[in-house]
């Protein structure tokens, strides 16, 4: 039985879903501050947003170069 | 008999992607994050480009569950018998609107049609237990399970609260609404490389079969090229009726939901298909709107509709194996029953095509979410405006 990929299969999913997730989610956050109507607010937060959602997408790029036979091998 | 089975393979590959357009386009059509028919172009041509990228061929289409060699030999009749069960059940599961696993309903209809024309002992039952039985139970858990935390995770990162007050701000979790177009872009993707590449390897074995092609050689680029035409204009027609069920007949999906729904499913998708643990794209997706259901506070599994669903995956192999054992005893008898199986396959299509068309579930009425959705959005542009003035707590999204 290939228990031992089962669970390599189930921790992939799980890394890479929760990356995906957190990166995104923090993103949508900072986003949401930064367009609060406040008197102070850092500068830097929506870039940090942009950061946020770049990383996500390189997150995603990354599994897919790591996927496509074409690239990797 | 070779021009047959490809055509038929050709057609399950067509009924593959119109089946499974709802495991990527469910959710944002669901949440209004697409037009549905903008989704299904989006879907049909990354079904497309995901069966060209990946040509390492599932040469594990049969997958050692049917034991080759040792005076076992898959003919084209048999090939033919298990595409006929295949296609059969995908039809009645889609009239149904049942998001059933296509690749369980080839596996069902190779494995009855093989022991109808060879016999039992031609079944390996301990790589049918790995590739097909296993993974159907794990499937669904794995990816709801993730699909439950990144939902968790989503809602908790991105909650905002006064620090003075505790009272719930504007949540404007609307950014996840884009993240949904390329969540489920991804899903897409990862279907297209999954599922066309089974067609692909079956008509190669036809291929190999019949002589016309070398033993041991990939599939040729006229057989990837048809099979990935044939999925995209499959995805394209819409399964009007599963997305139905996958976006609104189980739980209400949120952006935020949809999102993690689907960034699990890609990822489920993708680590089973390059770790080569593979896993059920219809089984995945229906596992992570659960999950991504149960995540949410206030959201209700509706578990009648999972229930039913799971019947239907628990019926799926033996009845595409009944149908195909069927077949191959109509097929053996010789060209008359190769016609009248032909025949009759292509009767009952027409005749579940024709019944479906009495209560037409189309684009305009697949998820009657949308409507309200454009209400929604309208409302809460003004909302923003309004909250932005006075900073009123808002209980939106």
């Amino acid at each position: 039985m290939k228990w031992l990929e089962l669970v390599q299969v189930a921790g992939a999913t799980l890394v890479s879903a929760v990356t995906v997730v957190v990166l995104y989610s923090l993103g949508v956050r900072l986003t949401a501050i930064a367009g609060d109507v406040s008197e102070r607010k850092p500068a830097w937060l929506r870039p940090l947003a942009y950061v946020c959602f770049a990383l996500c997408g390189l997150a995603v790029l990354f599994g897919l170069y790591l996927i496509i036979p074409y690239f990797s091998k | 008999m070779v021009a047959l089975v490809i055509t038929l393979a050709l057609f399950f590959d067509f009924t593959n992607g119109f089946h499974d357009t709802a495991n990527a386009m469910a959710t944002p059509i669901a949440t209004g994050a697409i037009k549905p028919k903008t989704a299904v172009a989006l879907a049909a041509v990354l079904n497309l480009v995901g069966a060209f990228l990946s040509t390492e061929v599932a040469k594990t289409v049969s997958g050692g569950i049917i034991k080759e060699g040792d005076g076992i030999q898959i003919t084209p009749d048999i090939i033919f018998a298990g595409l006929m069960g295949a296609i059969l059940w995908n039809m009645l599961t889609w009239l149904k609107g049942l998001p059933s696993s296509s690749s369980h309903a080839l596996f069902g209809g190779l494995i009855g049609a093989a022991i109808a024309g060879i016999g039992i002992h031609s079944i390996n039952f301990e790589s049918l237990m790995q590739k097909v039985i296993l993974p159907a139970i794990f499937a669904p858990i794995i990816a709801g399970a993730v699909a439950y935390l990144c939902t968790k995770l989503a809602y908790a990162l991105t909650s905002r609260h006064d620090p003075e007050t505790g009272t719930k701000l504007t949540q404007k979790r609307g950014g996840f609404r884009n993240g949904q177009i390329f969540t489920s872009s991804l899903v897409a993707l990862a279907h297209g490389t999954n599922d066309a590449q089974k067609t692909m390897g079956i008509i190669t074995l036809v291929l190999i079969a019949a002589g016309t092609q070398e033993p041991g050689s990939g599939p040729q680029f006229w057989v990837i090229a048809s099979c990935a035409f044939a999925i995209a204009i499959g995805t394209y027609s819409g399964g009007w009726r599963i997305i139905r069920t996958m976006g609104s007949g189980l739980t209400d999906v949120k952006p935020a939901q949809g999102f993690a729904a689907e960034s699990s499913t890609a990822s489920a998708i993708l680590a089973s298909s390059h770790l080569g643990f593979a896993l059920s794209t219809t089984q995945v997706a229906s596992g992570s709107v659960i999950g991504s259901g149960m995540g949410r506070r206030g959201t209700t599994v509706r578990w009648g509709t999972a229930g039913k669903i799971a019947i239907g995956w628990l019926f799926t192999l033996p009845a595409a194996g009944l149908v195909g054992a069927l077949t191959a005893m109509l097929v053996q008898t010789g060209v008359v029953g190769v016609v009248i199986a032909a025949v009759a396959g292509t009767g009952a299509v027409l005749y579940m095509f024709l019944h479906s068309k009495k209560s037409h579930v189309g684009h305009h009425n697949a998820v009657e979410v949308e409507e309200a959705g454009a209400a929604v959005r309208f409302r809460k542009k003004k909302a923003l405006a309004v909250s932005r003035a006075n900073n009123k707590p808002k209980d939106e999204l």
